[in-house]
């Protein structure tokens, strides 16, 4: 007999998705994460705009992971138009990358992934009884808003990002202000680590997994120009095609990321197990008390390194700031005037996983094409791997409850759906 | 209403989910806001979703498939007041930008394919070309402490106020210098309403119109005509004005004739 597991409204995700297993017999016939986000067009939009317009156009793509989107698209503009950045800019990319680490990860693991583990359908419900964890999930989220504000100029869409610099740089007093509220966030950062490491994961089947993340250098981070994969391989990431290549999967006219035929996982989980040697501070003490439970086949403990990261991240933030003030902010204007054929690629690791922006520009500094691939779109082959062998695996054992340790799974990689910009490969319509 | 508190659900349609997340994103009165409502839906937040009618639906994002259509539609039969909120929900948002292209010719460029598989509308559209709605707060995405007291009258039913004025009346409140004057920049502060404290041009930028245009009250042929005298490109600053109020019927009107 035939019946079809669905598990609608994916809850506490950010967009739209539908998790349908089809199970004939027992056993499992096919398995599609779904995503019913409208299409936007985002890389047509783009087209025929001026290159500075660009990053105020992408962050739109998604209200979670604004600030990776800007990042992206400008570091594969500076490429394309020639352009180097001063340090002073890089160190403000890098906290504003932080900042969205922080308050993404934050969001997803104590409003999102959480209530999943404790029984409750979301975070305010659990106030009567977990009101500690609650109030400190909200207050690391808020650090990292206050830091982005500073920053970009809004938690949300930032206004100050530009190719080749930002339009205002931040005062010390309003960087100096920073300070209290992110060494306070650092309980909620240091608590998420131990509620997550002292979970239970529900096991899923163990199976091997590919990872990739961005080599971010001497230190632990979210930029450069390689990308790392487990098969112990380094990509330069104008080679991006290469290591998202999308084919055709025979079961329908979808198309899905794979590497070398293999699907892969991009996230926090990769990143830890590919850089963890590149911790430092109290996130790598932290580390080896729990580095046990980060299980590299199971992508629920996606979690505690996302956790972990979090300590590093809050960390790494006040490290720079206080280099930024001690060093002394210089006025700068970003380039925008500067225009030239040229095209380029950027990447960047946003919280969810490698994000690829490519632009080509004409003479005028017009976008004449450009091509994002997002960590959704990468892990989407994945998620339905884990998610048809763990519905396996159920069903062998009899039960029939599968929907609960299906959405866990999916959460667990905290797909972002408004983020499939590109992603008419798994879409089915219903 | 049996709890006593008014029944409050949250939204979202095609968009970036960025206002339901700056509601989120209150974090220091998340609790005392969810306390004084009864919450009936916001799948964002949570996994309980109430059946029932709800007093106020806030609603963001365009309306752009099938799905969008339908689910709007079943909101506004459930709701006693809808407040559309941010600049997809009130302008179809950017991606009204492509109003006028051929929907083929979108999937084919994007997706690769000529084959409607998200049941596309062909345009992104605004709630209130489908339905009666009662308010919308502009922005993109909204401001907090402009929805706070949004929904302050609206559980306290108070008639609430929206601005009527441009962004550069904030600007003058704040001391900022003009960006158009000081560094002629194609800042579009003068048409766009006002409500953001002047948000970009506080950090430098100039404005990008993403609260929309005034209604009934932007001048913007005359805005045009400032920047063309400053030399800006005329198809720079249509395409500018375009970005978030494609929808607007006076762009519209001003892109067919120039
Ligand atoms: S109006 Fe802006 S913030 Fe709101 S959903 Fe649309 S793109 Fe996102
Ligand atoms: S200044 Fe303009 S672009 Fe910036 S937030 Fe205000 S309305 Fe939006």
């Amino acid at each position: 007999m035939a019946k079809e597991i669905v598990v609608e409204h994916l809850a506490r995700v950010e967009g739209h998705g539908t998790i349908r297993v089809l199970v004939e017999d027992r056993k499992v016939k096919d398995v599609k994460f779904e995503i019913y986000e409208g299409p936007r067009f985002i890389e047509k939009i783009l087209v025929g705009r001026r290159c500075y317009e660009a990053p105020d156009i992408v962050a739109r793509i998604c209200s979670i992971c604004p600030e990776p989107h800007q990042v992206a698209a400008v570091t594969a503009i500076e490429k394309a138009l020639g352009v180097t950045i001063s340090w002073q800019t890089k160190m403000l990319r890098e906290l504003q990358l932080l900042a969205d680490v922080i308050s993404s990860h934050a969001l997803h693991l104590y409003l999102l992934s959480l209530p999943d583990y404790l029984g409750y359908p979301d975070a305010l419900s659990m106030i009567d009884k977990y009101g500690r964890e609650v109030k400190l999930g909200l207050q690391l989220k808020r650090a990292g808003n206050l830091l982005k504000e500073v920053i970009s100029g809004r938690p949300i869409h930032g206004c100050t990002v530009k190719p080749g610099g930002y339009t205002r740089i931040p005062p010390a007093e309003e960087l100096e202000n920073l300070i209290k509220p992110l060494e306070e966030s650092m309980e909620g950062a240091k608590l998420a680590v131990k509620l997550f490491s002292s979970i239970d994961y529900p096991e899923t089947p163990r199976h091997d997994n590919i990872f990739m993340a961005i080599d971010p250098g001497e230190h632990y981070g979210f930029m450069g120009d390689y990308v790392l994969t487990s098969t112990g391989e380094r990509y330069p990431v104008d080679r991006y095609k290469e290591l998202t290549n999308e084919v055709t999967v025979p079961h329908s006219s979808a198309k899905h990321s794979t590497y070398k035929g293999y699907p892969f996982m991009v996230g926090a989980l990769p990143r830890m197990m590919l850089n963890k040697s590149k911790l430092k501070g109290q996130a790598l003490d932290m580390l080896k008390d729990v580095e046990s439970k980060l299980d590299a086949a199971n992508p629920l403990t996606n979690n505690l390194a996302q956790a972990l990261e979090t300590v590093y991240a809050v960390e790494r933030s006040i490290e720079i700031i206080n280099e930024l003030l001690s060093k002394g902010l210089k006025p700068e204007e970003p380039i925008v005037a500067k225009s030239r054929r040229g095209s380029g690629a950027g990447g960047v690791e946003a919280p969810r996983g490698t994000l690829y922006h490519y632009y080509e520009l004409d003479d005028e500094g017009r976008i004449v094409k450009a091509d994002i691939v997002t960590p959704t779109a990468q892990n989407v082959v994945n998620m339905e791997k884990y998610i048809r062998l763990s519905a396996e695996r159920l069903l062998a054992k009899g039960e029939e409850k599968l929907e609960p340790l299906l959405e866990m799974i999916v959460r667990a990689y905290d797909p972002c759906i408004s983020c499939s910009v590109h992603m008419v490969n798994v879409v089915r319509l219903r | 209403m049996a709890s006593g508190k008014v029944k409050v659900g949250f939204y979202s349609l095609t968009g970036c989910a960025g206002d339901l997340l700056n509601i989120l994103g209150m974090e220091d009165k998340l609790v005392e806001i969810f306390g004084n409502i009864d919450l009936m839906e916001f799948v964002m937040a949570s996994s309980r979703v109430k059946p029932g009618k709800v007093d106020i639906a806030f609603v963001e994002g365009s309306v752009t498939t099938k799905k969008d259509l339908e689910t709007i539609k079943r909101i506004r039969e459930n709701c006693s007041k809808l407040v559309a909120i941010g600049d997809c929900a009130i302008w179809g948002g950017l991606q009204a930008s492509l109003t006028g292209l051929d929907p083929k010719e979108l999937m084919k460029a994007v997706y690769n394919t000529e084959e409607n598989y998200y049941e596309f509308l062909g345009e992104h559209k605004a709630l209130s070309e489908i339905v009666q709605v009662d308010y919308e707060l502009p922005g993109c995405p909204i401001e907090q402490d402009e929805f706070l007291q949004l929904l302050i009258d609206l559980l306290r039913d108070v008639i609430p106020e929206f601005k009527d004025y441009p962004v550069c009346v904030e600007c003058k409140i704040r001391e900022i210098p003009c960006l158009i004057v000081e560094k002629g920049e194609a800042c579009l502060g003068p048409i766009t309403v006002g409500g953001c404290k002047a948000r970009c041009p506080y950090y430098e930028a100039p404005c990008i119109s993403c609260r929309g245009p005034i209604k009934d009250e932007a001048n913007v042929a005359g805005e045009l005509l400032m920047l063309l005298e400053k030399g800006w490109k005329e198809q720079d600053v249509v395409d500018k004005l375009r970005l978030f109020a494609a929808r607007y019927k006076d762009i519209s009107k001003l892109i067919r004739r120039v």
